[in-house]
């Protein structure tokens, strides 16, 4: 009988270790092991070429030694956290001065995650406590903005206020988005994710945290990443536009002429 | 048909770019001013970033210009003199601009001012060329001659020394107002990223008496060099050129404005001052409202200015 049951361990862990899915070697006796994640983007890099309309990027993985029992039962909670580059930006909100609305105060940020993007299982306060997203900086109520030096120091009220706002607009733009119940469960340790990238996708190296929690509990944690890129005929736009300045605006000048003389010519045969 | 704008960097919709540079061009080519102040708040309206529209507008102006210029001149209603004395007053009032730009970005106004100053602008303009063309409208019904040259109106300007012989424009005066105006067409490009014509227009016909036919010729010769020097101006210090953006408005443009320039044709010139004087009044219009009414966002965000160049 001990024999037996020692031969079905055995059995069980070989198949394990050969299927690249056991992290450690079990140890007799315990019955229960750590998960571990394993994600990937179905792309790391994306190019952004002349007839670009935004791009769909799934994430995608497994949770090795998985418990559940089936893909509905809600076991796991995954948080999938996709981050563009940092940038310093600046908020400024109008004020009603003497009838006309005008820009009156402004509160600069630096390090502003120009794309941010959270999909998980479940809404994320149902994931996790507070203090543990925060820890790991998932979602908006966990996203750092950092205030540059201002002339005037603000209140904590005022600095809500432009910190709600710069996430506002983000949200309005398509940059920033929370999407519970978008990642999901196929069998016991699949799981695959959906992100949505605009066509005003900034450009540049992003990264992809994946968490899996349960019961509140981080369990593991993995990263993954992209790069977005321009391509082709943009891609040669835009290094014209920063690395040879004066020679590009005069090239602009010179196809324009082009443009109105050719057209002018056009026009007095017609 | 949807295409990526590299530097704008967003994605939009190749027909609705191309029906914007041909209204645009057609108004242009009827009125002879450079289209700029209806095609820059456009842009910015279908979400171009307010850097990149002013500088591609100003891009885009060249090719209108240059090809509404050429008709013109085959009318033989350029007068390059009057447009040399322009270009002067253009260039010089563009240098004046950009100092001017970055005191206004320092203090964090640039928006405001150049609201206010598109408003004040416009609005008095656009009143007095109403008022002026309906009158002429009146008398024409009425079957007296136009009177374009009422003596006793312009004493000042007369008054003025360095007086110089404009043949094409058949007027004798001093180079000193066309050369303020050509300034203030100059100082208008660089700040607000449009052509001048619809200021240098009227102040041509008010202030000079210029022929209707010679000032959109000549207006549109000055804008070409003035265009130029902004777009040069605006791709070495904000890199806020999208050519890919200015190729599919000047296709649009170019066309749009050739139609213009023949449908200006069939119009009398106290109509087609009457209908500018509408569109500029109904721009500024527009432009109130948006400073009097709540806005439906109050906080906007930008990019850090420093040195004068976006980061």
């Amino acid at each position: 009988m001990t024999r037996v049951r020692s031969m079905f361990l055995l059995v069980t862990t070989f198949l394990l270790a050969a299927g690249g899915l056991a992290a450690a070697q079990p140890s007799p006796g315990t019955a229960v092991q750590k998960e571990a994640l394993d994600v990937d983007l179905s792309s790391h890099e994306v190019s952004i070429q002349t007839d670009f309309s935004g791009i769909k990027v799934v994430v995608f993985g497994a949770v090795n030694n998985s418990r559940q029992p089936s893909a509905a039962s809600g076991f796991y909670d995954v948080a999938v956290v996709l981050r563009g580059p940092e940038q310093a930006i600046i908020a400024r909100r109008k004020d009603r001065i003497a009838g006309l609305w005008v820009n009156a105060d402004s509160m600069a940020f630096q390090d502003v995650p120009s794309f941010y993007a959270v999909l998980s299982t479940r809404p994320l306060n149902e994931i996790a406590d507070e203090a543990a997203l925060l820890r790991y900086g998932i979602g908006f109520e966990s996203l750092a903005l950092v205030p540059r030096y201002s002339p005037r120091p603000h209140t904590k009220a005022e600095y809500d206020a432009f910190r709600q706002a710069v996430i506002e607009i983000k949200k309005r733009e398509k940059l920033y988005r929370e999407a519970p119940f978008s990642v999901g469960f196929i069998g016991t340790s699949l799981f695959r994710s959906t992100i949505d990238l605009p066509s005003n996708v900034p450009v540049g190296d992003y990264t992809a945290d994946v968490f899996l929690f349960r019961e509140g509990k981080l369990l593991s944690a993995a990263q993954s990443s992209i790069t977005i890129g321009k391509g082709g005929i943009g891609q040669f736009v835009h290094q014209g536009a920063f690395k040879w300045p004066l020679l590009y605006g005069f090239s602009a000048v010179l196809m324009a002429f082009v443009f109105g003389l050719a057209a002018s010519a056009i026009f007095r045969k017609g | 048909m949807q295409i990526y704008l590299p530097i704008a960097e967003i994605s939009v919709n190749i027909f609705t770019i191309l029906g914007m540079g041909a209204a645009v061009g057609f108004l242009s080519g009827l009125f002879g001013v450079g289209g700029g102040f209806l095609i820059t708040p456009l842009l910015i309206f279908i979400g171009i970033p307010a850097a990149v529209a002013v500088a591609t507008g100003a891009n885009q102006l060249i090719a209108t210009s240059v090809s509404g210029a050429l008709a013109q001149w085959r009318r033989g209603n350029v007068d390059v003199k009057l447009g040399a004395v322009l270009v002067i007053g253009g260039v010089i009032g563009s240098l004046i601009g950009v100092a001017l730009i970055k005191v206004l970005r320092q203090s964090g106004q640039i928006e405001l001012a150049i609201a206010l100053l598109y408003v004040v602008l416009l609005g008095g303009v656009g009143a007095v060329m109403m008022v002026e063309s309906v009158g002429a409208m009146r008398k024409a019904r009425e079957g007296k001659p136009p009177s374009m040259r009422r003596g006793g109106q312009h004493v000042w300007v007369h008054g003025l020394p360095l007086k110089m012989r404009f043949k094409r424009s058949k007027i004798f005066i001093s180079a000193i107002p066309p050369f303020l105006i050509g300034l203030i067409g100059g100082l208008l490009a660089s700040t607000m990223g449009v052509g001048g014509g619809f200021i240098m227009v009227p102040l041509m016909i008010y202030l000079l008496r210029v022929p209707t036919n010679v000032v959109v010729g000549t207006s549109l010769f000055q804008i070409i060099f003035v265009t130029s020097a902004a777009t040069v101006m605006h791709a070495t210090t904000n890199q806020a050129v999208d050519v890919i953006l200015a190729i599919i408005l000047m296709v649009g443009g170019v066309i749009g404005a050739q139609l213009g320039v023949r449908a200006g044709q069939r119009l009398r010139a106290e109509q087609l001052r009457a209908l500018l004087a509408l569109l500029v009044l109904a721009v500024c219009f527009r432009l109130m409202l948006d400073l009097v009414t709540t806005p439906d966002m109050r906080y906007s965000l930008g990019p850090i200015i420093e040195n004068g160049a976006a980061q």
